[in-house]
């Protein structure tokens, strides 16, 4: 019965040769190759050139696996073993496997190009991870390099708007203000480009006052448009909560590039603000903000473009002035903050943007809010001795003019790091400026040695002024010690509001 | 006089092995890959310049491995000459390169070994020079299969170093 199995089945795959000790074939079938007798094996195949080798080495096996034998007639895939024997005898066996190992071959394939296409993939990913880098550290250094001029530029200019100025001197110094508000914008709208894309945009949570965040966007946006002799009709939702709790700044800076867009491209009519509550579910209010223009509009196919980096249609950018990020950071900050934007709008027929996102509500009420703003009111009985370290010195001046404008400051500046300690020691310093460019220091290593000092000494409250807006590198400065961080350029207010939060928190 | 050498090209996979043969031997290329399973063996002679010698190359183009010491040592028996070959536009198959050059250096003692960076096309200049510090203390031929930059030298130097 088994024998009869064994026939059906029996595969002819097997080839048995025999040659002598110099490949010359002395018997052979032709189950797997066309080998015949009297002939060098040799000349069948170069593979078989090995027997050169191998075939004066008496009684071994040599065992070769998946050899490919491309011959004129046919391609296949065998096993050879070659037994050396003696007495210039040497069987060699043929097995034709190439059924067997096409499959593998096919498996082979679809893994060998798996493993290359991911290691292709990883490449591609690290080249552009190294752009994004090089971009990133170009902006950060760009945008460091100009920050020191422009501080001096906002605070100088604010200082001189008091003095006492002709009306066409008054006029001027308008445009400069104008001017530095505008750079100061635009570098950040460039960092904030750059923190969005390289994932490092992150929002800062706290309780905020939305009737006065309101109230600042619009008495702010009013003199603005007036002055561009556009009408600006406000409706705000009576309904909305007075305090929520989410990024206050980077709903102001929503309000404000959809509130610049439209100023930008409405040349006449108006310009409409209104902000209502869409509902209050679950511990959440859902706010909507409709920013609408009369302006020069945007057709429908132009319409997903706008919200692209650097996209400004051609036709509407002529002195219009942007560079357009506007609305490309207020779409991924809408998104950031789970919201959504979408835009009405047809070509001379204005434009009408509506965003809704959504807040948590807090337990907030107008008592807590009075005790807010009562402790923001600046009170101040004495006059505190700040330390100012800072190497620049168009910074050194513009803080000397301004906290003496305050009058309840004073102030000593050094612009070495080495004389930061003997100073603090020396002298009874309430606060530290202390800048992130001084040579040969870093911030970091400064605050540290402050906080490394004497119990009388170390808990001197420390405000670094860095030209590095990262959040990375906000979180380092305060890791090292620092109570607080202004980035550059900042304005008067923005200084004096956090000297005076900290000094009252001591 | 016509001496016979068996060379063997060793490598990762997908690094180019076969393609430089078929160059050489054949003087074609194809840019799709087809993965070797196994072993595939082709035959050609070329004149040493001296104008006497003809050296018969049989080229043993190996299956890729990403470990030299995975290959069948049967395929290695009575080699002569080594090229081991890697791809420029992959660092995987040339970060492990020192390390599988000595398993060779010390299990094939005295036996030429050609180390070759293929796909020269897909790099530029200051790629090589970032990757200068692998490549300069161990790598002889830079070469593409696809332009066939370089293929012809590497197997003639290789017959001369055999004879």
């Amino acid at each position: 019965m088994l024998k009869a199995y064994k026939k059906r089945y029996y595969k002819n795959n097997l080839q048995y040769i025999l040659v002598d000790d110099s490949g010359c074939v002395l018997e052979t079938d032709t189950l797997v190759l066309p080998v015949e007798k009297h002939k060098q094996l040799q000349t069948v195949h170069p593979f078989f050139e090995i027997l050169n080798n191998l075939l004066h080495i008496d009684n071994e096996c040599f065992e070769f696996s998946c050899i490919n034998l491309d011959l004129e007639s046919q391609a296949i895939i065998v096993d050879v073993t070659i037994h050396s024997e003696s007495k210039n005898k040497n069987l060699i066996i043929i097995e034709d496997l190439t059924t067997h190992y096409k499959n593998y071959q096919l498996t082979a394939q679809s893994r060998n190009e798996s493993i290359i296409n991911s290691q292709v993939l990883e490449l591609k990913n690290k080249y552009l991870l190294e752009k994004e880098k090089f971009k990133n550290n170009f902006i950060a250094n760009f945008s460091h390099q100009l920050r020191n001029p422009i501080t001096a530029s906002i605070i100088f200019s604010d200082l001189l708007i008091k003095e006492n100025l002709s009306s066409e001197q008054k006029n001027y110094l308008d445009i400069v203000q104008s001017a530095n508000k505008d750079l100061k914008n635009r570098i950040e709208d460039i960092l904030d480009i750059s923190k969005i894309e390289s994932g490092k945009l992150t929002l800062d949570e706290k309780v905020f006052d939305l009737k006065a965040l309101l109230n600042d966007i619009t008495e702010g946006y009013k003199h603005l448009i007036t002055k561009k002799n556009l009408e600006f009709h406000v409706v705000i939702d009576p309904k909305l909560p007075e305090f929520l709790h989410g990024d206050a700044y980077r709903l102001k800076q929503i309000i404000g590039n959809l509130l610049n867009n439209a100023i930008k491209f409405t040349p006449t009519g108006s310009i409409a603000l209104k902000i209502s509550l869409n509902y209050e579910r679950a511990n959440k209010a859902n706010i909507q903000i409709v920013v609408s223009d009369t302006g020069i509009g945007i057709d429908a196919e132009n319409h997903e473009q706008i919200f692209e980096r650097f996209k400004t249609l051609s036709s509407q950018i002529k002195n219009k002035g942007g560079i357009g990020l506007g609305l490309s950071i207020v779409k991924h900050l809408v998104l950031k903050l789970n919201g959504n934007i979408a835009v009405e709008s047809e070509l001379n027929a204005g434009s009408k943007f509506t965003c809704n996102i959504s807040f948590k509500l807090t337990r907030y009420n107008k008592s807590l809010k009075k005790e807010l703003i009562d402790n923001l009111k600046k009170n101040h009985s004495s006059k505190y001795n700040i330390l100012l370290v800072e190497n620049a010195e168009l910074i050194q001046l513009s803080i000397l003019k301004l906290l003496a404008k305050e009058g309840n400051f004073y102030l000593n500046i050094i612009s070495k790091g080495k004389d930061v300690i003997p100073n603090i020691i020396d002298q009874d310093v309430d606060l530290i400026l202390l800048s992130n460019t001084i040579e040969n220091f870093t911030a970091m290593n400064l605050a540290t040695s402050v906080r490394n000092l004497s119990k009388e000494y170390k808990k001197t409250p420390i405000i670094v002024l860095s030209t590095e807006a990262f959040k990375d590198n906000i979180k380092r400065f305060k890791q090292a010690g620092a109570n607080d961080v202004v980035t550059k350029p900042f304005d008067k207010n923005n200084l004096l509001e956090k000297i005076d939060t900290i000094l009252k928190s001591v | 006089m016509t001496v016979s050498k068996k060379i063997v090209l060793i490598g990762h996979f997908g690094v180019g092995k076969t393609s430089i043969i078929r160059r050489f031997v054949e003087n074609t290329f194809s840019e799709d890959y087809k993965v070797t399973i196994g072993v595939h063996i082709s035959k050609k002679t070329i004149d040493i310049a001296d104008g006497k010698t003809s050296v018969s190359l049989i080229i043993w183009d190996l299956e890729g491995q990403d470990d030299v010491k995975k290959t069948r040592s049967s395929y290695l028996l009575g080699t002569h000459g080594f090229i081991y070959v890697f791809d420029l536009s992959r660092p995987a198959t040339f970060e492990n390169l020192e390390s599988e050059l000595k398993f060779l250096t010390e299990n094939y003692p005295n036996i030429p070994i050609m180390v070759v960076g293929n796909k020269m096309d897909l790099v530029n200049k200051p790629y090589l020079t970032q990757n200068s510090s692998i490549f300069e203390p161990l790598v002889d031929f830079f070469v593409s299969a696809k332009t066939g930059s370089r293929v012809e030298s590497l197997f003639s130097k290789l017959a001369k170093a055999l004879i």
